[in-house]
């Protein structure tokens, strides 16, 4: 491979790199590039081979269709000049072998015509060409339209190497986070874990001061594993692995559940959640871990964002083919012109919880994933009389 | 208290040891006996048999999954309950499948963990232990 190019060996593009804002490609070198010319008149490929090899490019020559698409394998070229009319098989037709051969990993091919004929010139370029060089050659127009088509070929390859390589980073720092999530989890839910057993007076009564700083390690732990699970459930996300195992599951039944336990993180900041559940009860299809999970996410939200001593509304609403999940907060509501934000990877809103919790701008870009899996639809809206309401809906089978 | 039966407790981390031995604390006065892996689980095992056994799935020497099988192919009633903290589902699937009785994420806060072991005890021994709902 000749040596390429300034942007080969440019640096990766770096999160705090600012593109300009129209990128300008510098001139590429490509010189050392090769050039296949199939004539079977020997005077056009030898007035094209020295128009050719004073810009640098190495070139061979032919003078039928068979031979060229012999030679194609051995001379590997980056660029295929092709006369149309040859003994045996003619240009277009070559084209279309090379093509169907090669795929889009096939040379650029340049048809060689005296015939300027539109009908001619189509047929040429819907059997894969990609420009036509007239007769008589004049070497400025040679040059320039094979300069050009090279260029464009190059840049291809480049972008495909660049998409390549930063789908295999991005892999690995799924991995990475996957891997680091998942060693970190079980440690810090053992230290949350203690220090509520503290805290409640499991093992003994304490001081204020130490509540305190036992306290302080409970919240800290807390939001760190809440930071931790979202890593992993983004980086399961993201690397595709996210399978949602549906079964009939029992909404009031999973929304009890998940009431019953963050009433009791509600509970500390003297908000209230209540429930209430629609005399129906028609079983669902869902993967119930993940919606709990999404439920949960919503509640801790809008405990969260809502002053110390509010009440959030939960209920479940059934249609023919849907249920609803809707969260009610008494929160400040979404800023106008920041809803585009709301369902966004690491993107947060500028309201602050009222509580010094902390928020990552993972939850709600999980959620709707999980959502989105399920073919359903998460939506929040600010509510007339204040706060906001979040709906999931969900197709009932 | 209620419930006093044996259980015994897997798991190669000591700090889920410690934490998941302090829930159980909160269900009366159970004796937990500790293991680290799953040969150490299926020695004890043998010593004396548990009521309950609470059994972790990554583990080094012999893991869960393995240790589940052998478990039950000595003792086709044994109540076991897998520790899990990722939820990977197709393992949880695959212990159920081999009689697992139930699983718990140990990831989950400490009430959610104590009002699933409740649910299996009550389900198993049909006991409630006196001072659960007052914690």
């Amino acid at each position: 491979m000749p040596a390429l190019v300034a942007a080969e060996t440019s640096a990766p593009v770096l999160p705090n790199y600012t593109a300009p804002p129209f990128p300008v490609t510098a001139k590429l070198d490509l010189r050392g590039r090769k050039v296949l010319v199939v004539d079977d008149d020997r005077l056009n490929a030898r007035i094209l081979t020295s128009i050719l090899r004073p810009g640098g490019y190495i070139v061979t020559q032919t003078d039928s269709a068979e031979k060229a698409l012999e030679l194609y394998a051995t001379f590997n070229p980056d660029l295929v000049l092709l006369d149309v009319v040859l003994p045996g098989l003619n240009g277009f037709d070559a084209c279309r072998q090379l093509k169907s051969m090669y795929g889009d990993a096939c040379a650029p091919i340049i048809f060689i015509t005296a015939k300027r004929e539109s009908e001619d010139v189509v047929e040429g370029l819907t059997a894969g060409g990609v420009d036509y060089l007239p007769k008589p050659f004049r070497p400025k127009e040679v040059l320039e339209r094979v300069r050009v088509h090279l260029q464009n070929r190059v840049l291809i390859e480049q972008q495909q190497k660049l998409v390549a390589q930063l789908s295999s980073a991005n892999a690995a720092k799924n991995r990475l986070l996957g891997m680091a999530a998942h060693d970190l989890r079980n440690p810090l839910a053992s230290i949350r874990g203690m220090a509520d057993f503290l805290r409640d007076g499991t093992v003994g009564q304490l001081t204020p001061d130490q509540l305190d700083l036992v306290a302080t390690i409970h919240e800290a732990s807390q939001s760190m594993l809440e930071l931790v699970n979202e890593f992993l459930d983004i980086s399961v996300i993201e690397s595709g692995e996210l399978k949602i195992r549906p079964s009939a599951t029992s909404l009031p039944e999973l929304l009890t559940k998940s009431v019953y336990l963050n009433n009791i993180n509600a509970a500390r900041k003297g908000t209230r959640i209540d429930l209430t559940l629609s005399e129906t009860d028609r079983p669902c299809q869902m993967d119930a871990e993940k919606i709990k999970q999404v439920v949960d996410n919503l509640l801790s939200n809008a405990i969260k964002f809502s002053p110390p001593a509010s009440v959030i509304q939960i209920r479940a609403e059934y249609t023919d083919t849907h249920c609803s999940i809707l969260v009610q907060d008494q929160g400040p509501g979404i800023p106008a012109g920041e809803s585009h934000k709301l369902f966004k990877d690491f993107s947060v809103t500028s309201v602050k919880p009222t509580a010094g919790e902390k928020s990552t701008g993972l939850g709600l870009a999980i959620c709707r994933k999980i959502i989105e899996a399920h073919r359903g639809l998460i939506s929040a809206e600010n509510h007339p009389a204040g706060g906001c309401v979040f709906k999931i809906s969900l197709p009932l089978t | 208290m209620n419930f006093s039966g044996k259980i015994l407790l897997v798991d190669d981390e000591p700090h889920i040891r410690k934490f998941v031995a302090l829930i159980l604390k909160k269900f009366g006065d159970p004796q937990v006996i500790e293991a680290s892996n799953g040969q150490e689980a299926l020695r004890l095992m043998r010593e004396t048999p548990p009521d309950l056994i609470l059994l972790d799935v990554n583990m080094p020497v012999l893991d869960g999954v393995q240790t589940l099988g052998a478990i039950m192919q000595e003792n086709p009633e044994a109540i076991v309950v897998m520790l899990t903290s990722l939820v990977n589902r197709q393992t949880v699937e695959e212990c159920l499948r081999l009689g697992a009785t139930g699983y718990i994420r140990k990831d989950t806060p400490s009430v959610e963990i104590r009002s699933e072991l409740l649910r299996i005890i009550i389900d198993c021994f049909g006991e409630e232990p006196a001072d659960l709902s007052a914690s």
